[in-house]
């Protein structure tokens, strides 16, 4: 194994990726996913059973990460009542999108590559495809149907595990600011599109992690070993991505424009 | 009736509970076995060191750049342009870089870079039941895969702070450029708040994600079970373990540290 194998890897996979979710959006775009509609719900609800939680929790751990940083941090500029600045900023712009991202790629990216990974290689997919069912449109369009119709909802909630953690780092935990500041300043520090622009920021990593599993367990091959080796290299590129996508989304939403009641 | 209704409550919590205690006692057991002699594991550490390092250096160059420049550099550089006081920007990466992300995004990366390699590795020979013939041979799977695994980790990820460190404040000046400011307050702010206190912290904490990830992972390897979907299964559940676990450490040694030595947060 050489020093540039994995950006190599990347490069070599970039154009089968772009042509597999070209493929994966056909499936959704041309109603033909609908077809599947039932499965697509019990998709939904294995998503929401199985991962959920565990989402949110990472959540709730960076939104009192946000906070005991920004207590600590507005203490030092001798301005503990602005607490909620910082953690306004935080949990909402930067730090939930990338819980969110972390614990898509890790609970539910790498759960469909060894999910689908092992239906490729026992034969399953190619069993669906003798019986007249795209195995396309019945794994793979189904699962992004199911996740583009949960993960909307299951994001605003990962905020608000974060926002009430950060509450519960700030006010309870150092409590250097009564529960009242604390909240004048922390919803004074943000509003609806702010909102909006962090769920189209999470909403992006989400599809893209998404598809990106269903392609490295797609296209797995090379027996029960090659399930394993192709689950950690969804791993690699989801991680990256996220990050580069989250930092695509600041520069875009916030990088002109700090959208801060402060100042002309 | 009662007793299937038993089964179905306790067996997944002592399932659980058991998974829990033998990550518990695997740490205890590959710390003995790595200072007991003999020492086989150099030739298999070197290996690892160079594997971790050759799979990891690219991922994390290009995650640190991105983290460092959107989250701390635009948002923070943001906020104190606002004040017109864009030359503490630098101070603020001794927080945000060196006391939480350049960690944190070292771990994230080594989890799912490193140890899900470690895991579908370990996981492949445990399926093809070869850590079972190894012991047949009289070779321990712990001091010959884990111990090196264990400490090739340790001294990776705390290695990969530094480098992540620098990287992330590479971020944090290219940051600083696009607001058109020089670099020099930049620099002079970030080297007269950081401490000592604040990058052995940020060692410590690193070398001790490395253990979490090298212990969970290889524990995970080592468990694989259930043929085809046993591998892929477990190196999920490795990385979803690993995570969780990182950032709650991450938070109870933040908050420690942040407690015990009030000086590091003075602002100078």
């Amino acid at each position: 194994m050489g020093w540039l194998s994995v950006p190599k890897d990347w490069i070599a996979s970039t154009g089968d990726i772009v042509k597999f979710f070209v493929r994966v959006f056909g499936e959704l775009f041309s109603g033909r996913v609908l077809k599947f509609f039932g499965e697509a719900l019990r998709q939904a609800g294995i998503l929401i059973l199985g991962s959920l939680l565990v989402i949110w929790s990472l959540g709730f751990i960076f939104g009192l990460q946000c906070g005991i940083e920004g207590a600590y941090f507005n203490r030092s500029l001798g301005a503990p009542a602005y607490a909620g600045v910082f953690s306004a900023w935080c949990d909402l712009r930067e730090l939930i999108p990338y819980a969110f991202g972390y614990m898509m790629a890790a609970k539910v990216g790498t759960g469909l590559v060894a999910e689908i990974g092992a239906m490729r290689i026992t034969d399953e997919v190619d069993a669906l495809e003798v019986m007249g069912i795209s195995s396309m449109t019945f794994l793979c369009g189904t699962r992004l149907l199911a996740a583009l119709m949960v993960l909307p909802f299951a994001y605003i909630a990962a905020i608000g595990a974060g926002f009430f953690a950060s509450y519960l780092a700030v006010v309870q935990q150092i409590g250097e600011v009564s529960s009242g500041g604390y909240f004048l300043i922390f919803w004074m520090f943000q509003n609806p599109p702010d909102l909006l622009y962090s769920l189209i920021k999470a909403m992006v990593m989400a599809v893209f992690i998404v598809v990106v599993g269903l392609y490295y367990g797609y296209t797995a091959g090379g027996g029960p070993v090659g399930v394993g080796t192709a689950t950690a290299k969804s791993m690699v590129l989801n991680i990256v991505m996220v990050h580069l996508i989250g930092m695509v989304g600041t520069q875009l939403f916030w990088g002109s424009n700090p959208r801060a009641p402060i100042g002309g | 009736m009662v007793r299937a209704v038993a089964d179905r409550a306790f067996l997944p919590t002592k399932n659980l509970l058991e998974q829990v205690g033998d990550m518990m006692i695997l740490p205890g057991k590959t710390m003995l076995s790595a200072l007991r002699p003999p020492y086989p594991y150099g030739g298999e550490f070197v290996n690892q060191f160079l594997f971790a390092l050759k799979l990891c250096w690219f991922p994390l160059l290009v995650s640190t750049i991105a983290f460092g420049y959107g989250a701390p550099g635009i948002q923070a550089g943001n906020f104190a342009t606002l004040f017109g006081s864009i030359d503490r920007l630098g101070g603020f990466f001794v927080l945000a870089s060196i006391r939480e992300f350049a960690p944190f995004v070292t771990a994230i990366v080594l989890a799912g870079v490193a140890g899900t390699a470690i895991t579908a590795d370990l996981g492949a020979r445990k399926i093809r039941e070869e850590l079972d013939a190894l012991q047949v041979l009289g070779v321990d799977p712990i001091k010959n895969l884990v111990v090196p695994r264990f400490l090739a980790l340790m001294i990776v990820t705390a290695l990969f702070n530094i480098y992540a460190l620098v990287f992330g404040i590479v971020g944090g000046v290219l940051a600083t450029l696009t607001f058109d400011a020089p670099l020099g307050p930049f620099f002079a702010t970030l080297l007269t708040n950081a401490s000592t206190t604040d990058l052995w912290g940020s060692v410590v904490k690193t070398t001790l994600f490395g253990a979490i990830i090298a212990v969970v992972c290889c524990y995970k390897g080592m468990t694989a079970s259930g043929g085809a979907e046993g591998v892929g299964r477990s190196v999920n559940q490795a990385v979803v373990i690993s995570f969780t676990m990182i950032f709650a450490f991450n938070y109870v040694f933040t908050q420690t540290l942040l407690a015990t030595h009030p000086e590091i947060s003075v602002i100078k």
